[in-house]
């Protein structure tokens, strides 16, 4: 397996383009408006299907080509759409109001997050012969910024949001780790998260119409 | 030699800077506009005009325009403005030093603007102060970007480490360092999102009041100071972060002024820039510039660890 250092062009292009994908999970961690929550989320799907596109061109892999277009098409262009068209357009959604922490403080701790994660996942604790090992400390970051997003927002879409940022940083991990990924499993994961927002689109709107509250706190009451 | 007439070609062109700038922006928003000389004009009528101090000013607020444009002069002779070479004075201070003269030069002008006691002036200090206690630190950290690149906190270094690898333009440590730096310039500078150059409502200006109270040749110093700090700022962004190539060597005046014509591209190129952002966008409320401010910040910081993890 062929490793990409930042020595060779497709190395620098990958790494630039994690460093923009971490930068629109803090985009994204930094906004408060639901229209900006999810072109932050389309652009960064976009992006991690620019990454995937680099590492399918080094490992000739056509499965990874495969996975590049299906992000492009589905996470890139088809959740941002659908949920602006629902969200925006149907439920009028605006402005986030329920945050649990301020933006700058949130953003702070996000840089926190991050530095911790290049600690933990730094060069040297990681094994040789990885794709490549700078993309590692980044995409945990993703992660973890995800986790932040879904712990700061108390709103059931802006969590969903941070989920799906999440989602995407482990997407970016498992291609830079493990190329030779089984396609199966990645594609079913892709399709796991497609129907899962689904349901969570039509679960909110339901809710939405019924209760014309779609706070976490509100929906705690319900289980009760 | 040419240690002067680096000094001379920021003072001189300096106007004509921001002359273009506000031109282009009246240009672009489809008005007709001041002469790209208007700058000229408004120094030499301010020159030759008396000027009225407050029977409260004391020696702060004598003294300071003249300190002020020291601190600029200062910067100016130990940044590369037109030559990759050292100059026989860059010695004084690096790039950090040269943040905290610039730093000394807003304090005196914010001392000044409370000597004379009027509430519009203390109005104007506290929130430049605020601004400048919040930029301070993304400054710094965006200086040591482009340090861990260039393995040095010095201008003309980190030049030569840029011209050097050109590769190292793409590398992200770079890329964010020098953004983070340009929401720095417009927040040093007062441009569009911070402050509006071109405001004439006092309650939402920003840095303006500290300067109301001035008139006749201290006041055309101040403005001077100003557009010299824009044109210093915008050629340390150019020739440290962007193209750092085009600079004449220290050997001859010659070379020298082909730097200037250099120059003069690439500051044509920043202003260019300048305009679209002021053009673009609307100013920010008061209390989100910290987010701003927050945002450069973190720029840099994402920027620098990046750099740890990625190497150089």
């Amino acid at each position: 397996m062929q490793s990409l250092s930042a020595a060779s062009v497709p190395g620098v292009i990958l790494d630039l383009d994690a460093v923009l994908i971490l930068l629109s999970a803090f985009a994204c961690l930094g906004s408060k408006l639901f229209d900006r929550y999810l072109a932050y989320y389309g652009a960064q799907s976009v992006l991690l299907a620019v990454a995937a596109g680099t590492v399918a061109f080094v490992q000739h892999s056509p499965a990874l080509w495969i996975l590049a277009g299906l992000t492009l098409l589905l996470k890139g262009l088809g959740i941002p759409l659908a949920a602006r068209h629902l969200l925006v357009r149907r439920l009028q959604l605006k402005r986030d109001a329920g945050l649990a922490a301020g933006l700058s403080f949130s953003l702070i701790v996000g840089a926190a997050l991050c530095t911790f994660a290049y600690l933990v996942a730094g060069q040297r604790t990681l094994a040789v012969g990885l794709v490549a090992t700078a993309v590692v400390p980044l995409s945990t970051a993703v992660v973890l910024l995800g986790a932040l997003t879904m712990v700061v927002r108390r709103h059931a879409v802006a969590q969903l949001i941070g989920w799906l940022i999440m989602e995407n940083g482990v997407f970016l991990g498992a291609i830079v780790l493990t190329a030779s990924f089984p396609f199966i499993v990645e594609a079913g994961i892709l399709f796991d998260v497609i129907a899962a927002v689904l349901i969570m689109l039509a679960m909110v709107s339901g809710l939405a119409q019924q209760l014309g509250e779609t706070g976490t706190s509100e929906m705690r009451g319900l289980a009760e | 030699m040419l240690q002067a007439l680096q000094t001379l070609v920021v003072l001189a062109a300096a106007p004509l800077y921001a002359g273009l700038i506000s031109r282009a922006e009246a240009v672009v928003q489809s008005k007709h506009g001041p002469s790209i000389w208007q700058p000229y004009r408004d120094l030499s009528k301010l020159l030759g005009k008396g000027r009225v101090i407050s029977e409260h000013a004391t020696v702060v607020f004598r003294w300071a325009p003249y300190v002020a444009m020291a601190c600029f002069l200062l910067v100016s002779t130990i940044v590369p403005i037109i030559t990759a070479q050292p100059l026989p004075l860059a010695f004084l201070a690096d790039l950090i030093g040269g943040a905290f003269v610039l730093g000394l030069a807003s304090f005196v002008l914010s001392l000044a603007a409370l000597d004379t006691g009027s509430p519009l002036g203390g109005l104007g200090a506290s929130r430049t102060t605020w601004i400048g206690s919040l930029a301070e630190p993304a400054l710094i950290l965006v200086f040591f970007t482009v340090g861990v690149l260039s393995a040095s906190d010095n201008p003309y270094l980190m030049n030569h480490a840029l011209a050097g690898s050109p590769a190292a333009l793409a590398l992200p440590t770079h890329v964010l360092g020098a953004v983070a730096f340009f929401m720095l310039l417009l927040a040093e500078t007062g441009r569009i999102p911070i402050d509006n150059p071109a405001g004439t409502i006092e309650i939402s200006m920003i840095e303006e009041p500290r300067v109301l109270e001035y008139s006749g040749r201290d006041y055309a110093l101040i403005k001077w100071g100003g557009w010299i700090k824009l044109f210093l700022l915008s050629s340390i962004f150019m020739n440290v972060f962007v193209l750092p190539w085009g600079l004449g060597s220290a050997t001859g005046l010659g070379s020298g002024l082909l730097g200037i014509a250099a120059l003069g591209g690439k500051l044509l190129l920043c202003g260019a820039a300048i305009v679209i952002i002021d053009s673009s966008f609307a100013k920010l409320r008061f209390f989100r510039i910290a987010e701003y401010l927050g945002g450069a910040f973190l720029l840099a910081l994402i920027g620098i660890v990046t750099s740890y993890v990625i190497g150089k």
